[in-house]
């Protein structure tokens, strides 16, 4: 997890000055007509590649957030408000603060959750949990803006320049397929973080994670990783 | 008798010169080419045991589906590229391993297919057992229910819960969590540990990906082996420079045994030529010396043949000891000398007498292993044989007429070898110093360890070892796993008693130890049995009972009336097999089930533990089953190689007794005459002890050969000793010695174990031997009162 989180900062780090760079360069993806879907494709993943390779200057990052779902499963949305803090090399935390308390500590081996229902800390190898693991993973692509891999099994497209917007719909190759219907992530102005993360599901049900007072290269204290309440 | 038949046949040896060389040469040219044209074995297998379970085991790991694979490893070795490359080199390459070489490649798993597969309401009915349900039935109840409904509640607040949440609609009583405790053991289960990532094997580091590739050549099929190695690293060489490639498989170390056996033969033969030649012409200053190396050689090519006519294939370790062989056919030397020495052809008969004295008692050390019930060793016999008995006619009829030519005809040398004999040591020191290093040898020989394990005589290169190092460090599964293979007729029978099986081994060793098809997809008919019990678990009341929990209880955490509503109506609706061709299921089968000669069978893996082999044992005598494991494939070897020696050994002992003393007719003479043998022997293990060096299969032959040699010595000095004859036999003895020794030692050059081991066990005992026949045997000849007083008395 050390090494997702590591990456999780790079590749932020390398989409947001891919974005600036592009945007300066006054290249809009979606504009130009004279290109096939293919090679936009290509265009797109060759610049996040390359730009993003020679990015990697935040240590930290802290972040609040709050996600709501809509769900068939629940007769009203369901709203959740949080922070999320993050540590260069590989380190993620996940704080619930409402409605109800619940923290989540993602290192390279293991997990530690702590809830106050229960009020116990319950820790979980990721290497023995590989399917777990492999949630996880997809998720903190999505989180970290790890889009350059994603291109392979997503149609990407750019749905709106200012703010940025990129949709990811799901190949059929894709896992996520199957519950997936499509991703969009939102852009801040300043496109230095994400603003929303909206996930679309194939059943109906959707999830929007909305992030506020984003901070980078802030110090972090020990408590902002401690996961018991 | 027998020296008027050599007599004779050396008289029309000469008579018809000319007629005689032209054969020879003729049949050599012709068997020269034919060396091309015979079938060799590389493998250690011909030199095991035909022990039922041995080969077995041998048979069932040849045939497994884990014998035609072969594994490529890909890894990162640039930090600035990541997964996407490592993928795109994954898929370059799997695209290039075409037919007919290879017949499939899987670099992974289709997960999007794994989730209908394992999903609760398609695997679960099929998979769950009485057991299972009987538990199930206890969480049907208001508090546990309420429990459940908390927990899918509180996991909504959890991050993996964007993507999970909504997948507890089809679960309200967690029963994944009973699905993911048998699915656990699915990565151990694959060999190796390994993720799962855009359908790619990944390893847990994410900078390696793996690719399983069947081929059409079996492991042992050592010419198509070098060929599908070759296009693999071709193929591999064409990757781009951000992926190296690690391949692990049985055709590596094929190839690579064969290209050191190959070297090292060719090493020994040009070591060991060069040593003759050397050695001849310094001690004899002529060339016609030469011709005493080159018939021995001549046999060897000779013996190739004849054996590779009745054997059908040739072992490349068998002709390897042919290299020794080379060596120990002293017969020329000594027909050399005594025709230096001036021998006339009226005494040919003499010489052709104790010529084939000599050949007779080297014969029948190796005729011993004829007896021997392993393949290789009864090949080595005929091999050894028929190599000696070309020598010693080429020796007794051929060689004399390529010593004297018309225009150089031999210049005799009667003083030739008498210096080495004048040569006398302290009687009673000789003796005593070596009674007192036989008799430390011989404590210490008790204590000589022998080892079974024949993979330690696995030749391969360090690049091969190297590859499945850095295998084992980036993907795990270095633990020995043993296989219980269970057979049946067809598919289904077999998975049934796999079934029956894997109830009873999880009783003897726990589930974490025994990992079977059986845990992830048992028979079709305990698949139907479940499915049935399934449906009428619910249909007893217990669907309705939940419903009206459900609706009771969910109020509290904000569910909607219809939250599970997909769990209910998909209870009864699924597929009766949810396997995908290409799914997960479909490649567990792959990895479990071997279809050969139109029987069955299924295989699980345990660690190969002393306890747990004895543990399953007595399933094996239940069920139509048994184990292969590499510790009990060792202790197999082990066992039978030391009752084997305790047979054989005796039998050499015998042997050579009646031999030589049917040669002396007298028990003294005949005892002092088999010093060496016994010197040879005792000091090769007593030494072999000392340094910490193991017998193993290879060297207790090498020991054998040896022996076959040194009793030449004994008995060639003993009868020129107590005869006064002036053959030249001391100065042969030490020539034959030391090319023997030339020969033997040019294995110590090899780099493939199995001759290494050879060439030290060889040069002990023709050492020991050798020092205890010039300097043993003469002072115990010397104690004796002359032979002729003897008989007059």
């Amino acid at each position: 997890m050390m090494i997702i989180a590591k990456r999780i900062m790079m590749r932020l780090l390398t989409l947001t000055l891919t974005l600036c760079v592009l945007v300066q360069a006054g290249v809009v993806f979606a504009d130009d007509k004279n290109r096939t879907t293919a090679q936009q494709q290509n265009d797109l993943s060759s610049l996040l590649n390359s730009i993003g390779k020679k990015v990697s200057d935040f240590t930290s990052l802290k972040t609040d957030f709050t996600q709501e779902k809509d769900m068939a499963m629940f007769k009203e949305k369901l709203v959740l408000k949080g922070r999320i803090y993050l540590q260069k090399p590989g380190k993620i935390a996940w704080h619930v603060d409402a409605p109800v308390r619940y923290s989540v500590l993602i290192t390279d081996t293991v997990i530690r959750q702590w809830d106050e229902d229960t009020n116990k800390v319950q820790e979980l190898s990721l290497a023995k949990n590989p399917i777990f693991q492999n949630v996880l993973n997809q998720l903190t692509v999505w989180f970290s803006g790890e889009y350059g891999s994603l291109l392979a099994i997503n149609e990407v497209r750019v749905k709106q320049n200012d703010p940025l917007v990129l949709e990811f719909v799901p190949l059929e190759k894709n896992i996520s397929k199957k519950v997936i219907k499509s991703i969009t992530i939102t852009f801040r102005d300043d496109q230095k973080y994400l603003k929303q993360i909206l996930i679309r599901e194939v059943n109906g049900d959707m999830t929007t994670i909305t992030f506020s007072n984003t901070q980078l290269n802030v110090p972090l204290d020990k408590a902002s990783f401690e996961v018991k309440g | 008798m027998l020296e008027r038949f050599f007599s004779r046949g050396f008289d029309l040896a000469r008579a018809h010169k000319r007629l005689v060389l032209i054969f020879v040469a003729l049949v050599t040219a012709g068997s020269v080419f034919g060396l091309s044209l015979i079938r060799y074995e590389g493998s250690v297998d011909l030199m095991l045991p035909p022990d039922k379970d041995v080969a077995r085991s041998m048979q069932f790991l040849r045939d497994s589906s884990l014998s035609d694979k072969v594994i490529i490893s890909l890894a990162l070795t640039k930090p600035d590229r990541d997964k996407k490359d490592l993928f795109a080199a994954v898929d370059q390459l799997a695209a290039t391993l075409e037919p007919p070489l290879f017949s499939k490649v899987t670099s992974g798993v289709s997960m999007a297919d794994a989730m209908d597969e394992f999903s609760v309401l398609q695997y679960g009915p099929q998979i769950l057992t009485e057991d299972e349900l009987r538990s199930l039935d206890a969480q049907i109840t208001g508090p546990s229910v309420e429990t459940k409904l908390k927990q899918i509640y509180l996991q909504t607040f959890r991050p993996e819960s964007v993507f999970t949440a909504s997948l507890s609609r089809t679960d309200p009583l967690g029963i994944k969590t009973v699905l993911y405790g048998k699915l656990k053991a699915l990565p151990s289960s694959m060999g190796y540990d390994v993720v799962v990532e855009d359908g790619r094997f990944l390893s847990r580091d994410g900078r390696h990906a793996l690719l399983i590739v069947q081929t059409t050549v079996p492991m042992m099929d050592a010419t198509r082996s070098k060929e599908l190695v070759r296009i693999l690293e071709e193929k591999i060489r064409q990757l781009p420079d951000y992926v190296s490639a690690d391949v692990i498989g049985g055709h590596l170390h094929t190839v690579s045994n064969e290209q050191a056996i190959k070297r090292d033969i060719a090493v020994a033969t040009v070591v060991a030529s060069v040593g003759f030649i050397l050695l001849f012409l310094f001690v004899f200053r002529d060339v016609r010396a030469f011709f005493v190396i080159l018939f021995p050689l001549l046999a060897v090519v000779w013996a190739v043949i004849v054996v590779a006519l009745i054997e059908g294939t040739l072992s490349y370790l068998v002709i390897g000891f042919g290299t020794a062989i080379v060596g120990i056919s002293d017969f020329g030397l000594i027909v050399y000398i005594a025709m230096k020495r001036g021998t006339e052809s009226s005494q040919m008969g003499k010489l052709g007498k104790l010529v084939f004295m000599d050949a007779i008692t080297t014969i029948f050390s190796f005729a011993v292993l004829i007896f021997s019930e392993i393949r290789g060793y009864q090949q080595l016999a005929v091999f050894s044989i028929v190599c000696l008995v070309i020598c010693l006619l080429f020796s007794l009829f051929v060689l004399p007429l390529t010593l004297s030519w018309k225009r150089f005809t031999l210049v005799p040398d009667p003083t030739i070898g008498d210096r080495l004999k004048k040569v006398h040591w302290p009687v009673k020191s000789t003796l005593g110093v070596w009674a007192i290093l036989t008799t430390a040898l011989l404590v210490l020989s008790f204590s000589v360890r022998f080892d079974s394990d024949v993979k330690k005589l696995d030749g391969s290169a360090p690049a091969v070892f190297k590859a499945e190092q850095n295998f084992h460090e980036a993907w795990g599964g270095k633990t020995n796993q043993a296989i219980l293979v269970v057979t049946g007729r067809n598919f289904e029978e077999a998975m049934e008693a796999n079934d029956r099986v894997y109830r009873e081994a999880i009783k003897a060793l726990g589930k974490e130890e025994f990992t079977s098809l059986a845990l992830f997809w048992p028979s079709e008919k305990s698949r139907k049995e479940n499915r049935d019990r399934w449906d009428r678990f619910w249909k007893e009341g217990r669907e309705r009972k939940l419903k009206k929990l459900i609706r009771e209880k969910s109020a509290a955490y904000g569910f909607s009336d219809r939250a599970f509503a997909p769990f209910f109506e998909g209870l009864y609706s699924r597929q009766s097999d949810s396997s995908h061709p290409g799914g997960l299921i479909a490649h567990l089968q792959e990895r479990f089930v071997v279809n050969r000669d139109g029987e069955c069978r299924i295989m699980s893996f345990f660690p190969d533990e002393q306890r747990n082999i004895d543990a399953l044992r007595p399933l094996t005598q239940k069920h139509p089953s048994f184990i292969v494991s590499g510790r009990a494939l060792s202790a197999s070897i082990s066992h039978f190689t030391i009752r084997e020696m305790y047979f054989l050994a005796p039998l050499a002992v015998l042997f050579n007794l009646v031999l030589t003393w049917l040669f002396f007719r007298n028990w003294k003479e005949t005892l002092i005459a088999l010093v060496p043998l016994l010197t040879g022997v005792v000091w090769l293990l007593g030494i072999m002890s000392l340094f910490g060096m193991s017998l193993n299969v290879v060297n207790i032959i090498a020991g054998v050969i040896a022996s076959g040699v040194i009793v030449d010595y004994g008995l060639g000095i003993t009868y020129e000793y107590r005869n006064n004859l002036h053959f030249g036999t001391v100065m042969a003895m030490t020539l034959s010695a030391a090319s023997n020794v030339i020969g033997a030692g040019a294995l110590l050059f090899a780099r493939h174990p199995a001759l290494y081991s050879t060439g030290v066990a060889m040069v002990i005992s023709m050492v020991a031997g050798y020092l205890s026949s010039v300097l043993v045997v003469p002072s115990f000849c010397s104690l004796m009162a002359p032979a002729a007083k003897e008989k007059t008395s």
